[in-house]
Formats: C-alpha cells, structure tokens, sequence
C-alpha cells in the first residue's frame, strides 16, 4: 500500500472512518488473537491442575473423585451449549435485521447461564461449608481457581449480554454494535470450549 | 472494497451465522459429551484406556465447535483465525505436556510414598 507521508509519533495504527480499513474484520481477528491468549491462562491453569492433582497435594482431603459428580456436570454442559447456541442463534437474528429476536435470543442465553452458573456455585459453596474450601489442600486450590475462572469469564459475558440489551434499542445494528455482538459470540462460544475440556478433564477423568 | 460506512450487517462475519449451523453443533457436542459420560460411568475401561477414549471424544467435539461454532474454514474472511489457532495449539500442548513430564519425572525420583498411602491412591496423570 502506498504511503503519501511518512509514519510518525502520531500516526495511528487503525483509523475508524477510513475506506481502505475494515472495522469489523479488524476487531474481530484482534479479539480472536486475545482469545487465544485467554485460552493460553486456562492451558496453564491445566497443567497447575494435572500437577496438583495427587493424593499428595490432597493433604488428607478430598480428591478429584470425591467431589465431581459427571453426571451433574452433563446438566451443567446441556445449560452452557444451550445457552452458546442461543447467543449464537441472536446473532443469525441480528443478521436478518430482527432486534426483537436478538433480544429475545440473549435473554435466552444469560438464564441458561444463570442456570449453569448455579450449579457451579453451588458445588463450591457446599465444599466450603464442609470446610473443603480453596485453602484446604493444593489440589482443593487448582481446582477452586480453575472452576472459579471460567465462571468469572461467564459473569463477564452475561455483563456484556446485559450492556447489548441496552445497546441495541438504543443505537440499532450500527457497526460499533454489530462488531460487539460479534466478539461476544465468539466469546461464548469459547466459554462453552473451555468447558469441555474442564468437563471432561476435571469431571470424567478424575471420577 | 467494503467501507466502514456500507451496511454492517452485510459483512462476511455477520452473513456466515447459520441457525442449522449453530443447532448441529450443539447436537454433536452434547452427543459426543453424552458417549463419554456413559464410557465414564460405566467404569469398564481402565485410568489409560478411559484418558484416550474420553480424550478423543473431547477432541470430535472441539473439532466440531471450530467448524460448526466459530466457523473456521480456508475463506479468505475466516483464514488467519484457523492460521492463529494452528499456530497456538502447539503451546496448548507443550504447556500441559512438558510440565505433566517434568513433574512425572520429579515425583518418581523424589518421592517414597509408603505403602499404605499408595494404596490410597487413585491414577492420575502424573502417576
């Protein structure tokens, strides 16, 4: 690409506005790369886990077979990909142009998480009341963080479903709003990826 | 080419949402995540045999939400994304695998576990 002028200190690497760039191709393949990076955390939260996950590190605590109940975790899996192909249903909305169905479509998505955050919750809170908190043992820490951190990255996107619910009626299928539905979707979609591998790493093959 | 100021609901990112799309991959994973409850649950298989069972049945599943979710494909809207993944997956592994390695290789030098502890134990990767 030609250039007329010289790069300098206030030259800006992306230009809203101008022709020859693409805000949404540019935003979402910048997401896609954060998310890769996201999902490089939860690589390194699985390798403290597959290390700390020995009787040794239980401390005469509870191990992985104690505390995960697989067939709860598939009520819980049903929850988090219904509520990722809701949300993702809202987008083929949003690309028929119909807001109502876009709202209803999110609306859908953040009680399915609700639900599958319930669960979650539910889980730890009754671990720490038997005094299997995050502190009772190495083991009981790898798992409380790496449990606790997918679900903080679920409230994330539910607070972001809540500010698209105020966003759409408000401003319409600009491309500020569109290229934020898009990177929610892939956002949650990547929930429901990383839970997959909690699952079937955490509940299955520690039971 | 397109502008930001054209209709943003006709970019390529937008127009590749597809209801039949999104609800078969849906279908797949909770199927695939169903089969590998029922090998668990079963507990017919030994810690080995469940690890490479269940572990392939994940990976169907993660192959099917790449297509069927995010909507990887050789397109030219889609191409750097499958690009990037295939470039980061070989730090999924080397992450998980190098550190199981090391400190597999750590426990069976260092520690003596007495019997009665070891046949508490339960197999996990590390041992």
């Amino acid at each position: 690409m030609a250039h007329d002028t010289a790069p300098t200190a206030n030259t800006r690497l992306f230009r809203p506005g101008y022709e020859g760039h693409n805000q949404i191709s540019a935003r979402t393949l910048g997401f896609w790369l954060y998310m890769l990076s996201d999902a490089l955390l939860f690589t390194a939260l699985f390798a403290a886990y597959a290390v700390l996950d020995t009787p040794m590190n239980a401390a005469g605590g509870p191990i992985a077979s104690q505390i995960v109940n697989p067939v709860e975790g598939f009520w819980q899996t049903i929850a988090i990909l219904g509520s990722v192909t809701s949300y993702s249903l809202a987008t083929v909305a949003m690309k028929n142009g119909n807001r109502g169905g876009t709202a209803l479509g999110i609306v859908a998505a953040i009680a399915l998480a609700v639900v599958f955050l319930a669960f979650g919750v539910n889980d730890l809170t009754t671990l720490a009341a038997h005094g299997d908190g995050m502190d009772r043992s190495g083991y009981l820490s790898a798992y409380f963080v790496l449990i606790l951190t997918h679900a903080i990255h679920m409230g994330i996107g539910i607070l972001w479903m809540l500010v698209m619910l105020v966003q759409i009626p408000r401003y319409g299928f600009n491309e500020m709003v569109v290229a934020r539905m898009l990177n929610l979707r892939m956002f949650w979609q990547f929930q429901a990826t990383v839970w997959v591998c909690v699952y079937v790493y955490v509940y299955m093959i520690g039971a | 080419m397109a502008g930001s100021h054209s209709d943003p609901l006709a970019h390529p990112e937008v127009r590749q949402g597809s209801a039949v799309r999104y609800i078969a991959g849906f279908i797949s994973t909770v199927v695939l995540m169903g089969a590998a409850l029922v090998v668990t649950m079963r507990h017919g298989l030994d810690y080995q045999s469940l690890v490479e069972v269940v572990g392939g049945l994940a990976a169907l599943a993660l192959l099917s939400q790449a297509a069927l979710f995010y909507g990887l494909d050789i397109s030219r809207a889609q191409i750097w994304k499958g690009v990037s993944l295939i470039l980061t997956v070989p730090l999924f592994i080397i992450t998980v695998g190098l550190t199981v390695w090391m400190f597999q290789s750590l426990d069976q030098r260092t520690m003596v576990m007495p019997a009665s502890n070891a046949a508490a134990s339960q197999p996990t990767l590390l041992q």
